[in-house]
């Protein structure tokens, strides 16, 4: 962890612009991706992780949705202020993504060679047998048994395992330096995560790249990842490697996420869940995440989640 | 490929079903066949003996089986109006609706879905505003009505068009022209909201984030998506040529299929109307059949 | 916001519904106010717009454009309305049994509907005149079959999907008649959809009632349909543009009006409804 950072995002706000209606979704962001390292960005859905990272590739919906501040740099330049041109020669080359839900992720039109041959030869000038190959490369390292045969299928023709396979055989073509994947396996039966996880570890360790992973499962992350970013609500609130935050929670939310997760060793009715729901970046008060900080100053005992009641009042 | 096997076995037996019902209804009003070829002093006796001859006596699966067998051999009977040929006339009368209906589907397709296209690239632009508002206006407009403003502006103001007859491609501008507008205007509609709706799939960002670029991913990918529903309504809009084409024909003089059955029906030349009645089912039926092929080939997952 | 002020807020809706009550009212005062439409007077024949006395002008046969067009108008809104009306009751009741029947009916009546539904409604409305013979009867009988297949097959569509849902399951699990769950959890679901549709219908209707008109299988002279009008009118564009214009435009304004109101009773239905509509639509 000594090398300069890969990918560095710094004080990065999104936010919703448009009729009327102007707020940040995600504020003052800040986190780095090492080389070989997997990040996980940990949080509930609508905290803006998803968001942070589709803004790496500028794939957030713009408009209504604009970086409003902050940088993303990456190779000596930032990628908020890059060309489109020079963004499309990043994407899939420099920096790949999977994502979450593959059935409606691929094109249903055209078989799954052609979407990896077209990947090829976006970014290299080669002729279709080359890619071809390759295609079939990136499919058996992406752990697809019978890649001659997949490279000729249609995505309705694929199971949600392999659809996501495919997704990061998409993502490998072009040997990328990072992959961010965002919920992999959220769509996928329980055995087939685990096979996808332990593949994009091993793919780590084979070719050195850099994962970012979002999840809002800490089963995985603990499984997987090196270090974690906590969001919520749009904005970080814990970060630092994986064993000490898991270890010693420092913010209330991180502490109601750990009590949120089963254990094997403790019957479900001490399972916790966190009350209330998240609140709409618009609802938040001046100073954001300040109800839960003053909601934990003001307790001294009871369960954890009791501090992170919070509702939200109109 | 096997439910296209049954949807072609099925639409031929309702095309025959469909057939029997058109004849059997024109076939059935023979009251008036009679009138037309008989005097009016005819006894009921003589109405008899003339039903008898023309076998329109005999039930009318039979009347419909002897109709084919004729129709197979070439023997499509002769006008009441100029006892001519059917078969001659028919070649000709053919001919020049293929002209024109052929025309006006390529007009549909060849500019409904490049503007169409256009109007969805450059969303909420002028451009888009004004070709999606014209297109509300084309789809109220009667094109018998537009066929006369076409005709009033091209022909008798400016004098640049014939206003009706046929000759060399002048006389195919505005019948063309007209009898595509409404078409055009569904086309781009459609082509549209489909491309849009296409737009936002989550295969869009996918390739996008492989790199692809903007001009493949909506040229390709998107269009390639937006064009299935398109196709799958290809038959609809030659059944809306041939429908429209009964009128424009008779507006533009020109002399096809349509004019000829609108005459026809209006002198009660029941030979011509019942011959050019089971064409034009004919013709529809295919088209909507060559649509549906054509949309179980285009998609992957009913191909297979 | 309230359903109806919503409404009033939505342009298009409120735009077309000012053009429909112009010509229904005109449709239901103008005979009686321009007085009989087939006085003819062949000394005043031709007159333009604003002519003193012919003030909104006459035809050939010097008859009054008003009276006929008004007069049109009633002809054109009985036939759309009347028929394409009776036409969605007919297709929503024959839709709602297909769709939640399923089985043998179901695919006997799916496979007529689309059959039949590729076929354009003005050449349904001359194969009708070639049977029967011209005049309206033959139109409206036209538009009263399209147009129930039509209602029918977007019906059958709909229900096929609500019928698989949650909801109407539960009503199935939990033992409620046939009658009950289709009039009381699948009806109030599809009705919204067979009503903007049938706007869309009523706009095909009229028309197809202009167009048989103006090729002269439709309405039959003394009678005067705006079809009617409109090809007579043709032969003097120059003289007296009027004796076709007035027709053309009254037919323009209708068919917009009710667009209009389609378009505004969209917006205002369930985005779920939408595709459905427009797919309906694409004819």
């Amino acid at each position: 962890m000594t090398d300069e950072p890969l990918l560095d995002i710094r004080d990065l706000s999104i936010g919703l612009r448009g009729d009327g209606v102007g707020y940040d979704i995600v504020r003052n962001v800040s986190m780095s991706l090492y080389p070989k390292e997997i990040l996980a960005i940990v949080g509930e859905s609508g905290c803006g992780k998803s968001l942070t990272a589709l803004s790496v590739l500028a794939l957030h919906a713009s408009p209504p949705l604009h970086i409003t501040s902050g940088s993303i740099m990456y190779d000596g330049r930032d990628l908020t202020k890059v060309s489109a041109s020079q963004m499309r020669a990043v994407r899939g080359a420099e920096i790949a993504m999977v994502f979450q839900d593959p059935m409606s992720a691929l094109d249903p039109m055209f078989t799954a060679g052609t979407l990896l041959t077209s990947a090829v030869q976006a970014h290299h000038k080669v002729r279709y047998d080359v890619a071809k190959s390759r295609a079939l490369e990136a499919l058996a390292d992406a752990g697809i048994e019978d890649p001659r045969r997949r490279f000729g299928e249609y995505p309705f023709q694929l199971s949600g395992g392999v659809s996501q396979r495919v997704m990061i055989a998409l993502a490998l073509i072009n040997d990328p330096k990072v992959i961010i994947a965002d919920e992999p396996t959220t769509a996928l039966d329980v055995t087939v995560q685990a096979q996808i996880l332990d593949r994009l570890k091993e793919l780590r360790a084979e070719r050195g790249m850099s994962i970012i992973l979002i999840t809002h499962n800490l089963g995985v992350v603990a499984s997987v990842a090196d270090r974690m970013v906590v969001m919520y609500t749009g904005e970080v609130v814990e970060s630092g490697m994986v064993e000490e935050v898991l270890a010693t929670p420092q913010h209330p939310y991180t502490k109601g996420l750990l009590g949120a997760v089963p254990r094997l060793n403790s019957d479900a009715a001490t399972l916790v869940p966190i009350m209330g729901r998240v609140p709409q970046p618009n609802e938040l008060p001046p100073g954001c995440s300040l109800p839960i900080v003053a909601a934990e100053s003001s307790m001294s005992a009871g369960p954890i989640a009791r501090i992170l009641r919070y509702m939200v009042t109109p | 490929m096997r439910s296209l096997l049954k949807t072609v076995v099925l639409t031929f037996l309702l095309l025959l079903a469909s057939s029997l019902a058109v004849f059997a209804a024109i076939r059935l009003s023979g009251g008036d066949v009679t009138a037309a070829r008989l005097p009016a002093s005819a006894t009921a006796a003589d109405r008899q003996l003339f039903r008898h001859q023309m076998g329109l006596d005999q039930p009318i699966l039979k009347q419909y089986a002897t109709y084919l067998g004729k129709l197979f051999k070439g023997d499509l009977g002769n006008s009441l109006t100029n006892s001519a040929k059917i078969s001659t006339l028919a070649v000709e009368k053919i001919k020049n609706s293929l002209i024109l209906g052929a025309t006006s589907m390529l007009l549909v397709f060849g500019i409904g879905i490049p503007l169409g296209m256009i109007a969805a690239l450059k969303r909420n632009s002028w451009f888009d505003t004004g070709i999606t508002s014209a297109s509300v206006a084309g789809m109220a407009v009667p094109n018998f009505w537009l066929a006369l403003i076409a005709i009033y502006f091209f022909s008798t103001r400016l004098g640049w068009l014939p206003s009706a007859g046929q000759g060399g491609i002048k006389y195919l501008v505005l019948p063309a022209f007209v009898l595509s507008a409404e078409g055009i205007a569904l086309t781009v509609r459609m082509t549209r909201s489909a491309m849009l709706d296409n737009l936002n799939q989550d295969f869009v960002r996918t390739l996008r984030a492989a790199g692809l670029s903007e001009r493949r991913i909506y040229f390709k990918h998107v269009l390639r998506n937006s064009l299935l529903p398109i196709i799958s309504l290809a038959g609809l809009r030659v059944g809306q040529i041939v429908g429209y084409a009964l009128v424009v024909e008779t507006i533009f003089g020109w002399p096809g299929v349509g004019q000829s059955l609108v005459n026809a029906v209006l002198r009660r030349d029941y030979p011509v109307v019942q011959f050019f009645s089971l064409l034009l089912v004919l013709v529809v039926t295919l088209g909507n059949l060559a649509a549906s092929i054509g949309y179980t080939l285009a998609n992957p997952k009913l191909r297979k | 916001m309230s359903r109806f002020r919503r409404a009033l807020k939505n342009k298009q809706l409120v735009i077309g519904m000012i053009i429909a009550i112009v010509i229904v009212v005109l449709g239901i005062v103008g005979p009686a106010v321009f007085g009989d439409y087939s006085k003819q007077d062949l000394l005043r024949g031709h007159k333009p717009v604003g002519t003193p006395g012919d003030f909104f002008g006459t035809d050939a046969l010097g008859r009054s454009l008003a009276a006929r067009a008004t007069y049109g108008i009633r002809i054109s809104l009985f036939v759309a309305i009347s028929v394409t009306g009776l036409a969605m009751v007919v297709g929503t009741i024959i839709g709602l049994i297909a769709g939640y029947v399923k089985g043998l009916v179901d695919g006997v009546i799916s496979l007529l509907i689309d059959f039949i539904w590729g076929f354009p409604l003005i050449l349904v409305a001359v194969l009708a005149a070639a049977s029967i013979g011209s005049g309206l009867l033959p139109v409206i009988l036209a538009v009263g079959l399209v147009n129930t297949v039509a209602i029918a097959r977007v019906v059958r569509g709909e229900v096929l999907g609500i019928s698989e849902k949650d909801f109407v399951v539960a009503a199935k699990a939990g033992g409620y008649s046939t009658m009950r769950i289709l009039t009381k959890h699948v009806a109030p679901n599809v009705i919204p959809v067979a009503l903007v549709l049938s706007s869309y219908y009523v706009a095909v209707a009229i028309i197809a009632e202009a167009a048989l008109s103006f090729v002269g299988l439709g309405a039959q002279a003394p009678l005067p349909s705006l079809g009617q009008m409109v090809s007579e009118g043709r032969n003097y564009m120059r003289l007296n543009h009027w004796e076709s214009t007035i027709p053309g435009v009254i037919i323009f304004a209708m068919v917009l009006s009710v667009s209009l109101i389609g378009d505004g009773l969209r917006d205002l239905l369930d985005p779920r409804l939408r595709t459905a509509l427009e797919r309906a639509r694409a004819k």
